[in-house]
Parts: structure tokens; C-alpha cells; sequence
């Protein structure tokens, strides 16, 4: 388990984490979800030991990560999968960390095969693309079988099938049991691969919850078609709906449900062809929370994609 | 107990990470070229104009130093391979693998000054008494030799194996302050090669006040079996050489121990 404990972390002008406070549970996959430049890889450093906090702690099984003795068997992290020496080979490299955490060489061969780079393990780190380094960072992590695992933004430079390979990988890892806490600034991909979410923007904690808590307590709307828009766009209005939006395709309203607007249109004659409930994307609920906490974006944006 | 077998293994896990990289591979090699390839040929050199020095020179002629020579080519080398040990972590990255798998960071360096020195002064004991024997053996018949046998020539070859030694723990100390190559290299370079220069500028009694205290004048002193003139003698140079190494190395311990070691500067 994972305990944040009332983390700040300012540099030299900027507050890069603002009180941060909560836990990652062990059995689940948690995604730690926020905008680039929010602070999530700052929370990661802190977490191992690389980065002092200002304020607060980060804790690991109740121990500070550089108290551990043998950290690679309690915790095992992915953070910049370049991180390696490009003149040193993969094998090697492997067994420097092994040695140094005091995990039997054999387990660096396990753990090659297991990503999938045990073919060449004997070339130089350097020549390796993203992917590759990826799974190299990967092996790294799972060496000392450790129980809690930390990942930042692990899908960056994976191919799809390397995509699927991670999300089931996951999933494993949850399901025995261990403590999977994954940094991704992007929803959707969270939306597959998490259970638990929890949000920040500039430094700050937003919310936590399951992926459906989160779309639930978002807003919904009501598409509907009928046979009078108009007539019926001013009762939902008169009952404290809102509408959003009328086209030729239908009326889009927020705050009242589908049953309500159903029964509406009924009692004043109007004929529904389409009553459809539409809950918020994730990518939307996203975007509404972490709307302002946006450091680095482009000003308009209408596009949830990065 | 606990900390004695950590240390160890990052002591363990230092030294494949020290042998499995071409770099330093590279800075032995040019070590042991620089020091006994250029015995070779300054001996060699010496041999042949013997007959043609002067009185004066020859009667204050060291075969020990002199066949030593190019140890002080070699120190910048061997400063090449303790800076990037530290440095090529920080351009790589790779301070932060290294870190999250050794956390203690006093351990960790301890690891790596370990590592380092111990290699160094294998490398430098080799090559010096390499340097010393081919010399001497390329002195002999022409130019009057030295021996083994004497404390004061033991003491002058041990020592300047010794002081490559140093000096890599020297430079490792600026990488890990600077924690860039091209810098702490620099630096390296200029505290041997360019205060000696600026010490010329100096007025004469103050220079030799001066350059006595510069470290390629201590590693000279060093490895002379009689101390130069306007230069410390051999103990008291070693003396001042550790001093530097460790003030050096506190500061870049106590930086290190502070610093955040996650975002690159």
C-alpha cells in the first residue's frame, strides 16, 4: 500500500504538488490521472526517494521508500524507460540492479523472457526503440517480485499489441494481490486499464472514485426526437430542464432524466420517435474537472485528446 | 550487519555496472598506454642524448620521476573515467534507476568511491611499476638507474600510483558536484593544466608559494624519491592531495544528499 500523507513539493518558483493526500490500495489497479505537467511524476519521484518532499511524506508498506533495505523486493517502478546507460546491454544492466538489491541473477533471465526481450538482451541498450526500452523498464520493476508497482505513463511508445500485453499485465499484477498504481494523462486509457481513479490538476487532488462513480455524479443529457421540438423545448424549460441544443436531429437536455422528459412529451401530446439517455464521456468528465487546472494547454480546448 | 552485506552488494552491483561500459574500458587502455607508452619513449629519449646533457643536468638527473612521466599524462585519463562514473548517470538519466534501486544515497556513493578507487590504484600501482622497470631497463649501461631496493624509490613509484588513484576520486567528486561530462571535465582539466599558468603571472615568490600547492606539482613531489625544489616532499604532498580529495568529496556528498535527484537539473 501506498499512503500520500499531506504531500507539497515546491521548486525553486512553482507549488508542483499542493497538498496532496490519499492511498492506493493493494488489489486493485489505480490510475493516477491529470494533465501533463500536474504533478503526477513529481508525486512518482517523491514516492521512490529521488525528490525531496517540501512538506508531508510519502510512505510504502508505513516505510519512507529510502528506508527500505531491499526496495526492488517492496516496490518496483517505471518511470523513464530511457533511464538506462545506452553503452550497457539489457542483461547486463538487469544484473547491476539484481546485484545491488541482492535478487539472484537467474531472476534476471525470468524476467527477460517474460517481457519478451530475451533476444537482445546482449545488445546495447542505446539501440533500443521506445517500446523496447519500455519493456526493459518493465523487467527492471518486476525483478525483485515486489507488491507494489509504480508505473509512469507505461503506454507511451507501446505498440497496440503492446497496449493489450500491458492493460492484462495489469490486471495479473492486481489480481495477485499486488499494490498497481499507473500515471496516464489520458482518460480513455485509464478507463480500460484502472479500477480506481484518482484526479489532480496543478499540484491539487480533484476527486477519487471507481470509473463509474466518476461518470455517474457527472452530468447527463437526454437526446430526444420528437414530433415538436419547439413545444416541447419550452415545457422542459418551464420544468427546469435545459436545453442544450436543437437541431433537425433532436433536442439535447440536461437536468431533467429520460424518464421525465418521456413523460413530459406524453402528457402533452407530443410523439417521441427517440429518447436515448446519453452519460458524460469519461474524456468529457475529465475535461469538466480538470477544466482550469490545465498548466500547459492550448486555449481552446475542444479537443480531449492530450 | 545488515549494512555491511548492502553495502557490499552495491559495491557488487557498481562494479558491473563499471566493467560493462565501454567507456571505461576505454580509459584503462589509454591509461596504461599513456604511462608506459611514454616512459618508453622519454627513457628512450633520455638514453639517447645522455652524452650530449649537461653537467648540471645530469647530476640532478632522477631516474625515478623520470621514468614516471607519463603518469602525469595519464591522469587525464583516469580523471576522464572517475568523472563520467558519476556524470554519464545524470546525461543517461540513469540516476534514477540507480537511485530507486539503491536509495541511500551515502551507500551508493560509497559503492561507487569504492569501486573506483580500488580500480584506479590496481591500474595505477601497474602501470607505474611497469613504467618504472621498463625504464630503468632502458636506462641501463647508459644512464645511472634506480632500485626497488631503496625505501625512497619504492616509496616514489608506490605513491604515484597512488596519486592516479586520488585524482580520479578527485574528479569524481567535481562530476557529482557539476553533474555534467563536458563541465566537470573541464574543471578537471583547468585545476591541472591552466591555475599552473595562471600561477606564471604570479610575482616569482609568490608563484613558487604558490605552485607548490597545485595538484600535478604535489603528484611531481610525489613521485620523486628527493623532494624538487620549491615543492613539498613526498609525504606532505600526499597529505595535501588527500585533503583536497576530501574536501572535495564532502562537498559533493552534502549536495548530493540534498539535491533531488529525479528532474534532471
Amino acid at each position: 500500500m501506498i499512503k500520500i500523507d499531506h504531500l507539497t513539493k515546491r521548486y525553486s518558483d512553482t507549488l508542483a504538488v499542493d497538498d496532496l493526500d490519499f492511498e492506493v490500495k493493494p488489489g486493485v489497479v489505480t490510475g493516477f490521472l491529470g494533465p501533463n505537467g500536474s504533478g503526477k511524476s513529481t508525486t512518482m519521484r517523491i514516492i521512490l526517494g529521488l525528490d525531496h518532499a517540501t512538506k508531508g511524506q510519502a510512505t510504502v508498506n508505513g516505510t519512507r521508500y529510502a528506508e527500505l533495505k531491499d526496495p526492488m523486493r517492496e516496490v518496483g517502478a517505471l518511470l523513464d524507460a530511457k533511464a538506462v546507460h545506452p553503452g550497457r546491454t539489457a542483461r547486463n544492466h538487469l544484473r547491476a540492479l539484481a546485484t545491488s538489491n541482492q535478487i539472484k541473477t537467474s531472476r534476471v533471465d525470468e524476467v527477460l523472457e517474460f517481457v519478451g526481450i530475451s533476444a537482445v538482451a546482449n545488445k546495447n541498450v542505446g539501440t533500443y526503440s521506445l517500446g523496447m526500452s519500455q519493456r526493459l523498464g518493465i523487467a527492471g520493476a518486476l525483478l525483485g517480485d515486489p507488491g507494489c508497482l509504480l508505473f509512469d505513463e507505461p503506454v507511451n511508445g507501446l505498440d497496440p499489441e503492446g497496449i493489450r500485453w500491458i492493460r492484462e499485465f495489469f490486471r495479473t499484477l492486481a489480481n495477485e494481490g499486488r499494490t498497481v498504481f499507473v500515471s496516464s494523462h489520458l482518460m480513455s486509457e485509464m478507463a480500460v486499464s484502472a479500477d480506481e481513479i484518482i484526479v489532480i490538476g496543478r499540484g491539487r487532488f480533484i476527486t477519487s472514485g471507481s470509473v463509474n462513480d466518476l461518470t455517474k455524479n457527472a452530468e447527463g443529457t437526454v437526446l430526444v426526437r420528437a414530433s415538436d421540438h419547439d413545444k416541447l423545448a419550452e415545457i422542459v424549460t418551464a420544468h427546469h430542464g435545459v436545453v442544450h441544443n436543437t437541431n433537425d436531429e433532436g433536442l439535447t437536455i440536461a437536468g431533467l432524466s429520460s424518464d421525465e422528459v418521456g413523460q413530459l412529451s406524453f402528457d402533452a401530446g407530443i410523439t417521441v420517435f427517440e429518447l436515448t439517455p446519453q452519460r458524460a464521456s469519461l474524456e468529457e468528465v475529465f475535461m469538466d474537472l480538470t477544466a482550469g487546472a490545465i498548466e500547459y494547454g492550448a486555449q481552446k480546448m475542444d479537443s480531449a485528446h492530450d | 550487519m545488515t549494512n555491511e552485506s548492502t553495502l557490499l552488494a552495491a559495491t557488487r552491483s557498481e562494479w558491473i555496472k563499471f566493467r560493462t561500459v565501454r567507456s571505461s574500458i576505454m580509459g584503462v587502455a589509454v591509461t596504461v598506454l599513456l604511462t608506459i607508452g611514454l616512459g618508453v619513449l622519454i627513457t628512450t629519449l633520455v638514453r639517447t642524448h645522455w652524452s650530449q646533457l649537461s653537467p648540471l643536468r645530469i647530476a640532478t638527473f632522477d631516474p625515478v620521476s623520470s621514468s614516471l612521466r607519463g603518469s602525469l599524462f595519464a591522469q587525464f585519463a583516469v580523471g576522464v573515467i572517475g568523472t563520467l562514473l558519476i556524470t554519464s548517470e545524470y546525461t543517461s538519466g540513469s540516476i534514477r534507476t540507480t537511485l530507486t534501486a539503491v536509495p541511500n544515497r551515502f551507500r551508493l556513493i560509497a559503492g561507487k568511491c569504492i569501486v573506483l578507487f580500488a580500480t584506479m590504484l590496481i591500474l595505477g600501482e601497474f602501470v607505474c611499476f611497469a613504467a618504472f622497470l621498463i625504464g630503468q631497463r632502458i636506462y641501463l649501461g647508459v644512464v645511472p638507474t634506480a632500485s626497488l631496493t631503496n625505501g625512497a624509490v619504492l616509496r616514489s613509484v608506490v605513491l604515484a600510483g597512488l596519486y592516479l588513484a586520488l585524482l580520479a576520486l578527485f574528479a569524481f567528486a567535481l562530476g557529482l558536484i557539476l553533474r555534467q561530462s563536458a563541465a566537470a571535465i573541464s574543471v578537471f582539466v583547468s585545476v591541472l593544466l591552466i591555475v599552473p599558468i595562471i600561477g606564471l603571472f604570479f610575482p616569482q615568490n609568490w608563484q613558487n608559494d604558490f605552485m607548490r600547492f597545485e595538484p600535478s606539482t604535489l603528484g611531481v613531489s610525489m613521485q620523486s624519491p628527493f623532494a624538487p625544489s620549491n615543492s613539498f616532499g613526498a609525504w606532505s604532498a600526499t597529505l595535501i592531495l588527500l585533503a583536497y580529495v576530501a574536501g572535495t568529496m564532502a562537498i559533493a556528498v552534502v549536495l548530493f544528499l540534498r539535491r533531488d535527484a529525479g528532474s534532471n537539473q
